[in-house]
């Protein structure tokens, strides 16, 4: 698995470097389509792809590589990350026209963004980047016309499918059709007449449905004129509107095949359409439309009756069993209590002989508060102390094969904290006091940094989980481990030693303030050169990629205001502890996650399969969106 | 926020139960979302306490306003504590208005209120075989509180009219539908509305989204069942050790909150 599937600051990485590639075009969401599931399985997809393009790049690069030298002296760093900046984009543009399409449009169903250069009349001219097509040739017979589709077919993953068709210019008899239709039908004739083709023509207002009989449906439309075409694929149906106004009544119904495209014809010579695929804002409010589908539809949802998910649980019951449950799956050992706490209370507040709370047996917890520490610590910002209580309480879990990209990750969030202190320290430079107290807090202590992320800043909470894991009685072992790591932690910040290079200081103007700022950049290259010493010989493209990632914050003078700030987050913490939980709870023999994970897993694979047989509400509905946010 | 964390396209082509738990395996929220959903709950529903410790553990930012989810708590304990002109008197001192723009809800705290008064009456030592004179504070109640109301909606009528059947029934020959306003979880009930209401009125909103995802869940399962979408027969939620396949052990160690 990629090191950075996961991984948000990776993610902002990529999106800086994506910034650096102007001439690949960005991956366009269609405004009504903001919330939809398929969509944004595709956008991943998308930007799957592009990183692997930049990784093929950078292994292939015109140039000779750049390569890690041994000496990771500060000065390769700089030179490191500005190969990365200069170099890529040509080379991935070179990548770009060698390697072949995203993927089998068969299952990944993208959205059509063009007309298709192939699946057209002759005598059709495609202008401006595939938006616009012109008839230039000539027609022999009444019935003779020339026809085009996009490159992909609407997918009914979507649930509502809509494009928007100006007409640029319009022949003497204005005989062009908007519609739809699949590869079967004919392209030399209007969509509509053929057979799998529904259209809506302008001579006449008519629409046709795989006939060249028609029925009256709308009036005519001519130059000018912006015509929409949308088509429902929960009610099997389709609709047309005109600059803006929804036609009346449904053109057509019972459209229940997959794999049909946007297709226009037209007749005469110097007929010019352009079409909006959804890259620039639609003249109808679509957007309106598909809240209301989706308004009605998380409507049934709110009816819905859970009784069936685990009789005889009744909703709150099912909830509150969830909620237990992933408290103590995931360890949130203090918030488990507190809320078997509170639900007692409000059952015994129902009651006329209220009964004392008893706290849950902890025998079984010894686990869950083992793996809180480290979590604690990994959010913290404390990664040394996270690897102690590791070792000591799971020896053997991250030296597991499959693990060792998440000790690679927690190596890496070292060094990233090493830097952020740095920065904070940087940012702070008005307030010495600030600076020692952070410098002095770097090691086995992370609750400064607590203390400035706002959050818990007022609670006094902190001081409190210290104390209880004192109270709890901490074996002696924890004692030492303690001690042990104050040693380490001092030991971290011993000064510089003469070995290593200081370029980056010496960007900054030498002031005696600062010295132990300074201190802290040496001991972040200090440690940079242990993690290039341990992971840089790994052959792997993304344990390189992470590793240059990094490295790359020490080219800032204040990284926070980067491209590549979004690296030094604290959020970062959080996928990593997860990540760490997780391996821990698979080597306890446990699932690795929680019931309520696994409902919204379900809930996805539901919804997905049953879009896919053939669109249906479940389209419509995106649990991320819709159900875990506000 | 993207729910997925990897989904390749051989997943959307295979079939059968099978390829459906392999397919739920590939599907990961992120946990933070999850977390969102959960504080979301302990604020929403009021649990406070637990509501902090979480925003401890997971370094979330805390509950905006932990008072105002005290408040509603203090509310909901009067209520489900059958004091309800305490309840009510803590309602209006937050916005009078919640009350006065929720007619139907007034009604039923009313309702509550001479449901209690009664109650007490049925308890009382002589509850057992209570002379006339014993229900006169439970009349006076009904005639200067609610009767007022009744004309305005027959269901308050119908409402108002069972209530005071109570007081002609011995308990012992009650019949399930008057059985069930003096069932505390009426209690429980009202206190839900008054939750939402308190909400509504500070422009928040009333349901925790963890019972729409439930419910979605539900739903999304109707749905593919009736797309014909193979799906085991049973698809359990995964709060049972026995549901867990292929784990190596139970996962009862897990159960810490009974």
């Amino acid at each position: 698995m990629d090191v950075d599937a996961h991984d948000s600051r990776s993610a902002a990485a990529s999106a800086w470097r994506r910034a650096h590639h102007k001439d690949y075009p960005p991956f366009f969401i269609p405004s009504y389509l903001r919330h939809s599931r398929h969509v944004e399985r595709l956008h991943r997809a998308h930007d799957e792809h592009i990183a692997e393009l930049q990784e093929q790049a950078r292994l292939n690069p015109p140039n000779p590589a750049p390569s890690l030298s041994t000496s990771s002296s500060n000065n390769n760093l700089h030179k490191l990350h500005a190969s990365h900046v200069h170099h890529r984009p040509a080379a991935v543009q070179d990548v770009i026209e060698r390697l072949p399409p995203l993927a089998d449009e068969d299952q990944t169903h993208p959205l059509p963004s063009r007309w298709s250069e192939s699946d057209k009349m002759g005598g059709l001219e495609i202008l401006t980047d595939g938006t616009e097509v012109r008839f230039g040739g000539v027609t022999k017979t009444s019935d003779e016309a020339a026809s085009i589709r996009s490159d992909h077919h609407m997918p009914r993953e979507c649930g509502l499918y809509y494009y928007e068709v100006t007409i640029l210019s319009r022949g003497k008899d204005g005989l062009i059709g908007i519609g739809f239709s699949s590869k079967r039908a004919g392209l030399n004739r209007l969509p509509g007449w053929e057979q799998e083709s529904w259209a809506y023509h302008g001579d006449d207002g008519y629409s046709f449905a795989c006939t060249a009989s028609g029925k009256a449906y709308g009036p005519r439309f001519s130059s000018g004129d912006v015509i929409g075409c949308g088509v429902n694929f929960r009610t099997g149906s389709a609709f047309f509107t005109k600059n803006g106004v929804y036609l009346a009544g449904v053109a057509f119904n019972d459209i229940k095949q997959d794999g049909l495209y946007p297709s226009v014809g037209m007749k005469k010579p110097g007929e010019h359409l352009r079409i909006n695929f959804g890259h620039t804002p639609f003249v109808f409010d679509i957007n309106g439309m598909m809240e209301e589908e989706r308004h009605s539809i998380i409507d049934s949802i709110r009816r819905a009756d859970v009784s069936t998910l685990r009789p005889p649980d009744d909703e709150s019951t099912l909830v509150h069993k969830l909620i237990s449950q992933y408290l103590a799956h995931e360890g949130y050992v203090e918030t488990a209590k507190a809320f078997a706490q509170d639900v007692h209370q409000k059952e015994q507040s129902l009651s006329s002989n209220p009964e004392p709370f008893q706290p849950p047996d902890s025998e079984d917890d010894i686990h869950a508060i083992s793996r809180q520490k480290i979590r604690k610590s990994i959010l913290d910002g404390d990664i040394d102390q996270a690897l102690k209580y590791t070792s000591s309480f799971y020896p053997h879990v991250l030296e597991e094969e499959r693990n060792r990209d998440i000790y690679f990750r927690l190596k890496c969030r070292k060094f990233i904290e090493m830097m952020r202190r740095y920065t904070e320290l940087v940012t702070a430079t008005t307030s010495p006091a600030t600076v020692t107290k952070s410098i002095d807090s770097l090691g086995s202590n992370g609750h400064p940094d607590l203390h400035e992320h706002s959050a818990l800043a007022d609670t006094a909470a902190n001081g409190d989980a210290d104390g209880d894991e004192d109270e709890d009685g901490e074996p002696d072992t924890q004692m030492e481990l303690d001690d042990q790591l104050h040693r380490e932690a001092s030991k971290s910040l011993e000064p510089p030693t003469d070995d290593v290079d200081m370029d980056a200081s010496q960007e900054l103007p030498p002031k005696t303030s600062y010295m132990k700022k300074d201190d802290l950049q040496a001991a972040a290259l200090r440690y940079g050169r242990e993690l290039m010493h341990e992971f840089g010989g790994d052959p792997r493209p993304s344990v390189k990629k992470q590793l240059e990632d990094i490295f790359a914050i020490v080219a800032y003078e204040n990284p926070a205001d980067s491209p590549i700030g979004a690296l030094l987050d604290a959020k970062g913490r959080v996928g990593i502890a997860e990540e760490v939980n997780g391996a821990i709870l698979v080597s306890l023999g446990k699932p690795s996650s929680a019931a309520l994970e696994k409902l919204c897993a379900q809930t996805e694979a539901m919804l997905d399969d049953t879009a896919a047989r053939g669109g249906g509400a479940a389209a419509f509905v995106n649990v991320g969106k819709d159900f875990l946010e506000d | 926020m993207s729910i997925l964390s990897s989904t390749g396209p051989a997943a959307s082509t295979m079939r059968g139960s099978h390829s459906f738990d392999r397919k739920v395996e590939e599907m990961k929220p992120s946990k933070s979302d999850i977390n969102w959903v959960i504080m979301d709950y302990l604020v929403s529903e009021g649990y406070p306490g637990a509501a902090e410790k979480f925003a401890q553990e997971t370094n979330m930012a805390s509950p905006v306003d932990n008072e105002s989810i005290r408040e509603r708590v203090r509310i909901r304990n009067a209520i489900h504590g059958g004091r309800i002109d305490e309840a009510i008197e803590m309602i209006n001192e937050i916005d009078p208005e919640i009350l006065d723009t929720n007619p139907l809800l007034h009604f039923h705290l009313l309702q509550l209120h001479l449901i209690e008064i009664i109650r007490a009456i049925l308890s009382a030592p002589s509850g057992a075989n209570p002379i006339a004179t014993d229900f006169l504070p439970a009349i006076k109640f009904a005639t200067e509180q609610l009767s007022p109301r009744a004309p305005t909606d027959p269901t308050y009528q119908q409402a108002l009219e069972r209530t005071m059947a109570l007081m002609i029934f011995p308990p012992e020959k009650m019949t399930p539908e008057f059985k069930e306003l003096l069932d505390v979880r009426l209690r429980e009930k009202v206190a839900g509305e008054v939750n939402k209401a308190v909400l509504e009125s500070r422009g928040q909103r009333s349901e925790a989204k963890i019972r729409q995802l439930i419910r979605a869940r539900a739903w999304a399962e109707g749905e593919a069942r009736a797309a014909k979408v193979e799906l085991p027969a049973f698809v359990p939620v995964g709060l049972d050790a026995e549901d867990v396949s292929g784990g190596v052990g139970g996962g009862d160690g897990d159960a810490m909150v009974h």
